[in-house]
């Protein structure tokens, strides 16, 4: 038995890379890309934790269908638009790329770090600038727009804080591309011999088809609300059309963008599962090249379909048949993937972890929430269900239900390898549990909701809807306690959790073939690599409390073909 | 079995502190190059979509309104952007040849440098004095949208140029100490393709922002 060559050698050797320096300013400036990664982790969590917060004070509000004395309208669109801004662009988007991708990207490549270390703390940096300028402009008066920020409201109303926000964007639409960039350079230039496009982790080539989106997409949002903060400082743009500009073109600009970003945020999602299902199930992951084509496939149809966001909005009625057509299309890539999941799940040998939980978790409702998209897509059905809660249930299911909920699994996945401790199992399947129960109390109801006229974004409502709001509160409560608890035990471990081995749960990828957590290099040597989803090198070493990989065996069977 | 230990257990390794933070993933300074030139190229092609997503913005706003975009009594772009237009070009130029310089080491490329940046900065100049003439024309970017679109397009390439010349100055200073070898010439060069998108960028748009103003 060969293990790949690591510093340090043995797990006893404490050198890592939490230990490697000390003090908050070897944090602050460190160009690691590990380190790197928890910085964007307690970053995104936290503005997780606030983003949070304010959806449960709108949930709250909709106790009552009338006024409620603790918080007015004004104050009501405010907390709906946080919520919106703050998981949109500070939470989802850079949540699983900055966060996870960072922490695993390079050690699933065996490469010391990204491409451009100081890049990625760049990236970092405007982030944290970003987040900033939101704050700021809840001191300047907040922002009341929505998180689509439609013209003419955001440029000729809207509350004092809009102008900030906007910058805010700005700025985290620049930290997203810089990530792109570094991320699809590392990928084509730090492989390692051996690991061609089609051994690469899926995950990876999840991380690249986000990339690739993010880099040719995002710029379009960046000069949209450039134009939008010009816009409202002159009282004149391009998107008012008291002089002759066109606020549809505002909607057609951030949409341009915005469509991409939802697979900027499903994308790395997806990539995650394919990780979890196969490493959980012990099985070859089955369709490796459906499911990474499929990934490409979603990145370029996800630039062709922005107008169904605009069936109401007056284009013209052949843009609208051809949108909702290419729309419909966009199934097929998303069902490929799902199918491939099932067909690796059917007859493997699952292990139920809590990680596992949320990959099944994520099936279920990711399939909710694309199924739902087909009554959005389909001309007549959109037009009584655009901008109603079905529309909000329905993005919820896959922003939340899916790109989240794998986020988490991911966090769940690669907690042991990130802190070098275990959380407790038990207590992460009752929180997966409260939550999984809690998201579908919360927005099965608003399917209901929507499909008999409830509109979103309404302070206001009829009474007899006031029961559909009652569950959907009442599950909203649920999914935060499944959220705190979440966080205790995770925290719990940092400081008693039993220490990890280096292969928790029987990956067959590089990064669970160092040590957790990772030394400082990662690797002392260019590690050879095998097939990852091949896991029979995999077995379970009882001293260690953990898997081994046989590694020589492990690349013996991908160069002889075995394990295919 | 596996020992409780905490995180923050007072381990350390004090060899880590005189080790020098590893700024780059490669060890082999070509496969560094050439991984910088592609991201390079990203960020180009990010910045290509900026450019081309304002200029079609303005391109919709333009045929949409027809010739009623332009207010009677209202003049062209200044003619004096001809003039900066050629300084530009010619910076693109002298930019290369510093890039070329810096290749072989050869120590004219601190001088080149230096006449790319002063050039650089008569571009901007020029531009401002553009921006001048409408401004006493009485042509001012709250008036209507062909002048807020002049203003913010030819406003967002000069913010491009001036976002550029600390680099450059950072890169002329190193030029100047002809710091650029064949072997290391990484700076100059992302620098020179960097102005290179910046002068083929202000001609798609300084030619778009003319055929506009045609009636």
């Amino acid at each position: 038995m060969t293990t790949l060559d690591t510093r340090p050698i043995h797990d006893e050797v404490p050198g890592n890379y939490l230990t490697f320096r000390r003090g908050l300013l070897s944090w602050l400036l460190t160009l690691d890309h590990k380190r790197i990664g928890v910085m964007y982790l307690v970053a995104v969590l936290v503005s997780f934790f606030v983003g949070g917060v304010m959806a449960l004070l709108v949930r709250t509000k909709l106790l009552w269908p009338g006024e409620v004395s603790w918080m007015t309208a004004d104050e009501y669109n405010k907390a709906f638009t946080l919520h919106g801004a703050i998981m949109v662009f500070l939470v989802i988007i850079p949540s699983i790329p900055g966060a996870l991708g960072n922490f695993v990207l390079p050690i699933m490549l065996g490469a010391k770090d990204v491409a451009f270390p100081r890049l990625n703390l760049f990236s970092f940096y405007l982030w944290v600038l970003g987040a900033a300028c939101a704050v700021y402009s809840l001191l300047a008066g907040g922002f009341d727009t929505g998180w689509t920020f439609y013209t003419p409201y955001s440029s000729q109303f809207g509350a004092g804080g809009t102008i900030p926000v906007l910058v805010g964007v700005f700025i985290l639409g620049f930290s997203s591309i810089f990530t792109g960039v570094n991320f699809i350079v590392t990928i084509h230039k730090l492989r390692p011999p051996g690991m061609t496009w089609f051994r690469m982790p899926l995950f990876l080539w999840a991380l690249y088809a986000t990339a690739v989106i993010q880099v040719l997409a995002t710029p379009v949002l960046g000069i949209t609300v450039a134009m939008l903060v010009i816009e409202r400082a002159f009282n004149i743009g391009i998107f008012d059309p008291a002089m002759g500009g066109d606020p549809v073109l505002f909607q057609h600009f951030f949409w341009f963008y915005s469509h991409p970003a939802v697979y900027i945020m499903i994308l790395p999602g997806m990539g995650i599962i394919s990780e979890i299902i196969a490493v959980h199930s012990h099985r070859h992951i089955f369709g490796f090249r459906f499911i990474a084509f499929s990934s490409i496939a979603i990145a370029i149809f996800s630039f062709l379909v922005w107008g169904h966001h605009m069936f109401t909005s007056g284009q013209s009625p052949l843009m609208n048949v051809l949108f909702s057509a290419i729309t419909f299309s966009v199934a097929i890539p998303s069902a490929v993937k799902v199918f491939n999941w099932l067909a690796t799940l059917y007859k493997g040998s699952i292990s139920l972890n809590t990680a596992m939980w949320y990959g099944l978790a994520f099936i279920f409702l990711f399939t909710i929430g694309g199924l739902t998209g087909i009554p959005l897509a389909v001309l007549s059905t959109d037009i009584h269900l655009h901008d109603t809660y079905f529309v909000v249930a329905h993005f919820h299911y896959v922003m939340m239900g899916s790109a989240l909920i794998a986020m988490i699994g991911g966090l769940h996945h690669w907690w042991p390898k990130m802190f070098g401790v275990m959380f407790n199992e038990t207590w992460g399947k009752i929180a997966c549990a409260l939550v999984f129960i809690g998201f579908n109390m919360t927005f099965f109801t608003q399917f209901m909701l929507g499909s008999q006229g409830m509109p979103r974004r309404y302070y206001l409502y009829q009474p007899e809807f006031q029961i559909y709001h009652h569950i959907s509160t009442g599950g909203s409560y649920i999914m935060g306690l499944g959220f705190l608890i979440t966080a205790i035990y995770l925290i719990h471990s940092l400081f008693a959790g039993k220490k990890a081995p280096a292969n928790p749960w029987g990956g067959a990828s590089l990064e669970w073939q160092c040590t957790s957590p990772p030394p400082h290099d990662n690797f002392a040597t260019t590690p050879r690599v095998g097939d990852c989803y091949d896991f029979s090198a995999v077995s379970w070493d009882e001293k260690k409390q953990g898997y081994v990989v046989d590694a020589e065996a492990h690349v013996a069977a991908a160069h002889h073909g075995k394990g295919h | 079995m596996p020992t409780r230990r905490s995180l923050l257990s007072p381990v350390r390794s004090d060899a880590a502190r005189t080790v020098p933070q590893r700024d780059t993933p490669f060890d082999d300074p070509k496969a560094r190059f050439q991984a910088g030139l592609f991201g390079m190229w990203l960020f180009l092609a990010t910045l290509a979509v900026l450019f081309v997503s304002a200029i079609l913005g303005y391109v919709v706003v333009r045929v949409d309104n027809g010739d009623g975009f332009i207010p009677a009594n209202a003049p062209a772009p200044p003619s004096i952007l001809l003039a900066s237009t050629v300084l530009l070009v010619v910076s693109s130029a002298t930019m290369q040849r510093a890039a070329n310089a810096g290749r072989r080491g050869d120590p004219a490329q601190g001088g080149m440098m230096l006449v790319t940046i002063a050039l650089a900065l008569g571009f901007l100049a020029i531009q401002a004095v553009a921006w001048r003439q409408w401004v006493t024309q009485g042509v001012l970017v709250a008036d209507n949208l062909y002048a807020w679109t002049f203003y913010v397009l030819t406003g967002m390439h000069a913010a491009h140029v001036l976002g550029g010349l600390p680099a450059m100055a950072i890169t002329a200073v190193k030029a100047a100490r002809a710091a650029y070898t064949p072997d290391n010439h990484r700076g100059i060069v992302y620098c020179a393709m960097y102005w290179h998108f910046l002068d083929g960028a202000w001609i798609v748009l300084y030619a778009t922002l003319w055929f506009g103003s045609l009636r």
